[in-house]
């Protein structure tokens, strides 16, 4: 096997040196490709190796003898060339093209063999150019033009092929097609290969041997798996990037950053404009907290319903009226009439009533929400009759004034805490009208689903309250919940979190207690939305089918010993660039939020931006990502709703 | 291509027999076979002898080696312009023709020689100009049309300080003709060309390989600096022999090769550039004494009025095709 080495190579183009007292060998039977900016002398480097020019200084040593001192059929032999742009002589056919790359191995007398027709067809079939053996060069597409000329280099039948941007002036396609002609001559052969490549993406996909160059000297070499770093990249092209594991190929793959056409930071919230609530109902009249919360949560709610009381331009109720045509929101009395188990830890309730003849918010909702009522005294064998009244005149049927229409939440407040119950917000995971060929019976349904955090302590199970009960539920037990009406709500209406805009790219990601709302936002995307959904559940039993038009791609993350949200925060960040310092203006640290006082609840209306991300789970981990993405990725606030549903550890209490 | 030369071969036979038996002062067919067979025909015999035939002969072989010359130059340098003519080869030849017809008196086989040595020494002055860096293709042309007009100058000088009737066979011979051949100066050009032809055929293996670009020819173990020298040298060297002898022939080295090219479908070599600029001077002769009823042109006329729209049509076709 040829060996190919420079010892101290300086080349030189007049006084002005490009490669200095460079040292490499060449790994027999490998590929190397040789990487580095423009002018980093990358290519001066492979004419030196291939004798085209005479070192300044140093030398080039082919099997350990200086490759200038051989004659120079000899090296032909050895050591073939593609140079760049070589030039095909006018109306030459493809067989005599390939035919001229005999030539080291004719000599004077020695005229035209049958070892060289032979070596002619080989190369032949290895590039797939037989077919266009009599057809003249200038006549083909650049992808079999430069196939032609690789065949030319493979008729010389060397033991070491170097070759200079085999791939330039191709699309991308014929670049593959190039690069993985050389790849199998390699394999087939064992031919030693060198290539100078610009693309550093496809270099350190088919290189063994990876080589960076900058201004004449080797700044690293090695496995491309090495070798391709974040700050060799920087170094070597002075670009930022980040660089990821290639999903094809598994080698790294270089995501260039520029100064444009990054995800851009936030600049000015006012400027742009950006609708931001602490509480997600803050836009209903007068809603309660985001559930799951601790108490802590809830008073702050109360002094916001309170304090948001004195601007609601509701006119007074005159009259009594029905529920249904003057209260956006409605109490529906359901039963429990179906219980399915759907993961580990997942268990989907089907609640059914006539009332739900009147629920909805326009089509098809994405991440439709309401609330459940729980009462400190639901006995599940007890009646469903002992529902406060606050909610009694709100459901549909029941007669109403318009003042009482409004006020509900703070009546129900003022109610006694002990006997008052909890309100739980729970996402729709499908909601099927009357008559639905899956329904149980006649009557409207809707899908549930519960993540069962529980423990059992001396025998007793804890959990709160809704958990508790959803996991001791049976068939016909009452729950009573609160939602949009259907006769009075639209897209608009304020239960709904998932606001994309016309954001064509998504990111969906939560934990488990997310996992509903991002199976049922999927459900309902159109296609045409690309992204990711990131779902982070227990155990890989709880991972669940889901099916969506759209072209997002669901990944189940489970947990197993691993810290709550760990795994969804690193695929965060696999998702979201960072942008490197001084790429873009990267936003500002966000004011923080003391998940434990107060709910991370930060959504927006009307997104104009390409992507959009909802985030959705335990507090603190969303508190995490929300200062990965608002600050390190510099996510502009209009592309982003976090929402924390509860706190781990505060929580269920 | 075998067709396409023995189509040239048999042109070239039927431009000669044509230019004796159909133009000015016409053999009759049994008196040219009569004096071909060796009797003598009165009036017949010494004009085939001495005057019909050493100027085909000259002409053929004038034309091959000005055909062969064009060709080696424009595949070598890869552009059609690039004959020796338009380089300045030509002009060196020319110069150094007219300096010593003028200033010495120089005739005949000195004349020659002086040709000669002008154009390979205009042929190194441009390929030392070239040779340092890199482009040397490009940089060869350049240079020559520069040495080209320099050269032009001086000729035009040397005319204007001359007496007017010496002056004159120096425009004569500029123009190119075969009316002063001789057997004596044929057979001068064939010993030349008997020395030069045969390095055809390496030299045309060698351009096959250095005509795919310098680094590709010098992957494949040709040593393109040393075989350029030497490509540029006989490429010279076939032009300086056939300007010596006939002057310079405007425009057959430049239009043969194309042609022959056309001819040839893209696969022509140097052998069929050699046969087309042999059937370029064969017919141009044949025009040369039969176009115009009373004047005989000199045949460097109607090769520079064939050439000229061929050039202006490379150009058009060049500028077309965008390359």
């Amino acid at each position: 096997m040829a060996l190919l080495e420079a010892q101290d190579l300086t080349l030189a183009y007049d006084a002005v040196s490009i490669v200095d007292e460079l040292s490499l060998a060449l790994p027999a039977g490998e590929v190397t490709i040789i990487v580095g900016a423009n002018g980093c002398g990358k290519s001066t480097l492979l004419r030196g190796l291939a004798r085209l020019l005479k070192p300044a200084g140093g030398k080039v040593l082919l099997d350990g003898e200086d490759i200038h001192s051989r004659p120079a059929r000899e090296v032909a032999k050895m050591l073939g060339l593609l140079p760049q742009t070589p030039t095909a002589p006018d109306g030459i056919t493809v067989r005599e093209l390939i035919g001229r790359g005999r030539y080291p191995h004719q000599g004077w007398f020695k005229r035209w063999t049958s070892e060289d027709e032979a070596a002619v067809e080989r190369a032949m079939t290895l590039t797939s150019t037989t077919g266009l053996a009599e057809r003249p060069v200038d006549e083909l597409s650049g992808g079999q033009r430069q196939r032609v000329w690789i065949a030319m280099a493979l008729a010389q039948e060397t033991e070491l092929l170097l070759l200079d941007e085999p791939t330039t002036y191709l699309d991308v396609a014929h670049q593959l097609e190039v690069l993985d002609v050389i790849s199998e001559l390699n394999r087939t052969r064992g031919t030693t290969v060198v290539i100078v490549l610009h693309d550093l993406n496809l270099a350190a996909r088919y290189a063994d041997h990876l080589i960076a160059l900058k201004e004449g000297k080797i700044v690293a070499a090695g496995h491309p798996a090495a070798v391709v770093t974040e700050a060799m990249v920087k170094n070597v092209f002075g670009m930022p990037c980040r660089v990821i594991p290639d999903p094809v190929a598994g080698t790294p793959l270089v995501l260039p950053i520029g100064r444009h056409r990054v995800l851009r930071a936030e600049t000015v919230l006012a400027a742009n404009g950006i609708h931001r609530t602490q509480n997600p109902d803050a836009d209903l009249d007068a809603g309660p907290a985001p559930v799951q919360g601790p108490q802590a949560g809830t008073q702050e709610v109360q002094a916001r319903a309170t304090a948001a009381d004195p601007g609601s331009n509701t006119p007074a109720g005159e009259g009594i009226e029905r529920a249904e045509e003057i209260s956006d929101m409605l109490a529906f009395a359901t039963k429990v009439v179906r219980i399915e188990p759907i993961g580990e830890n997942f268990r989907r309730l089907t609640l059914a009533g006539k009332d739900l003849e009147h629920f909805g918010a326009g089509d098809a909702p994405l991440d439709l929400r309401i609330k459940l009522m729980f009462t400190p005294d639901m006995d599940p064998a007890g009646g469903g009759d002992q529902l406060p009244a606050a909610f009694e005149s709100l459901r549909p049927g029941a007669l109403l004034s318009r003042a009482d229409a409004t006020g509900w939440y703070r009546r129900w407040l003022a109610l006694p805490a002990e006997s008052r119950g909890v309100m739980r917000t729970y996402t729709v995971r499908a909601l099927r009208e009357a008559g639905h060929r899956d329904n149980c019976g006649s009557e409207p349904e809707i899908d549930i689903d519960f993540v069962l955090h529980l423990r059992t302590d001396g025998g007793k199970l804890t959990g709160g309250p809704a958990t508790v009960w959803a996991a001791q539920a049976r068939l016909g037990d009452p729950i009573l919940l609160l939602g949009p009406n259907a006769a009075l709500c639209g897209a608009d209406y304020g239960g709904i979190e998932f606001r994309p805009g016309t954001a064509k790219r998504i990111l969906l990601a939560g934990d488990e207690t997310a996992a509903p709302a991002i199976c049922s936002i999927l459900e309902s995307l159109p296609a045409g939305i690309t992204g990711h959904a990131l779902i982070e559940v227990p155990d890989t039993g709880d991972i669940q089918g889901s099916s969506t038009r759209s072209g997002v791609s669901v990944q189940w993350l489970p947990r197993g010993s691993h810290p709550h949200g760990e795994l969804l925060a690193a695929a965060v960040r696999d998702i979201v660039a960072i942008p490197a310092a001084g790429a873009v203006l990267t936003g500002a640290e966000p004011e923080d939020v003391d998940i434990d006082e107060q709910i991370l609840w930060e959504t927006s209306t009307a997104s104009t931006q390409p992507f959009y991300a909802w985030l959705a789970g335990e507090a603190s981990v969303i508190k995490d990502m929300r200062r990965y993405l608002v600050r390190d990725a510099g996510m502009d606030r209009k592309q982003v709703a976090f929402m924390g549903y509860w706190r781990r550890g505060k929580s269920e209490t | 291509m075998a067709r396409v030369n023995l189509l040239a071969c048999a042109g070239i036979l039927a431009a000669v027999l044509l230019n004796l038996l159909a133009g000015r002062h016409p053999f009759s067919v049994p008196e040219l076979l009569a004096a071909l067979a060796g009797e003598t025909v009165p009036g017949v015999s010494f004009m085939l002898w001495e005057d019909r035939l050493p100027q085909a002969a000259v002409g053929i072989l004038a034309g091959a080696a000005f055909g062969a010359s064009g060709a080696i130059f424009q595949r070598m340098l890869r552009n059609p312009l690039a004959s020796p003519d338009v380089i300045g080869v030509g002009y060196g030849a020319s110069a150094a023709a007219v300096a010593g017809m003028l200033l010495f008196g120089a005739q005949g086989l000195g004349l020659s020689l002086i040709a000669c040595a002008g154009a390979l020494a205009v042929a190194l002055l441009i390929y030392s100009i070239a040779e340092a860096g890199k482009n040397t293709g490009p940089r060869l042309i350049l240079a020559g049309i520069a040495v080209a007009a320099m050269l032009q100058s001086v000729i035009q000088y040397l005319l204007t300080r001359t007496d007017v009737r010496t002056a004159g066979d120096a425009l004569r011979w500029l123009t190119g003709s075969l009316s002063a051949s001789t057997w004596e100066r044929a057979s001068l050009l064939a010993a030349a060309l008997a020395i030069l032809f045969p390095l055809l055929v390496p030299a045309a293996a060698k351009l096959r390989i250095l005509e795919l670009g310098d680094d590709t020819a010098a992957g494949l173990g040709l040593k393109v600096r040393s075989t350029r020298l030497g490509l540029i040298l006989l490429g010279v060297g076939l032009c300086a022999v056939a300007t010596a002898v006939t002057g310079p022939l405007a425009f057959v080295a430049f239009l043969a090769g194309p042609l022959a090219l056309r001819l040839c479908k893209g696969r022509s070599h140097l052998g069929s550039a050699a046969l087309t600029g042999a059937l370029l001077v064969t017919t141009a002769t044949f025009l040369a004494a039969n176009i115009l009823p009373d004047i005989q042109l000199p045949v460097g006329v109607v090769t520079g009025a064939l050439g000229a729209p061929f050039l202006i049509w490379v150009l058009v076709r060049t500028n077309k095709e965008g390359t």
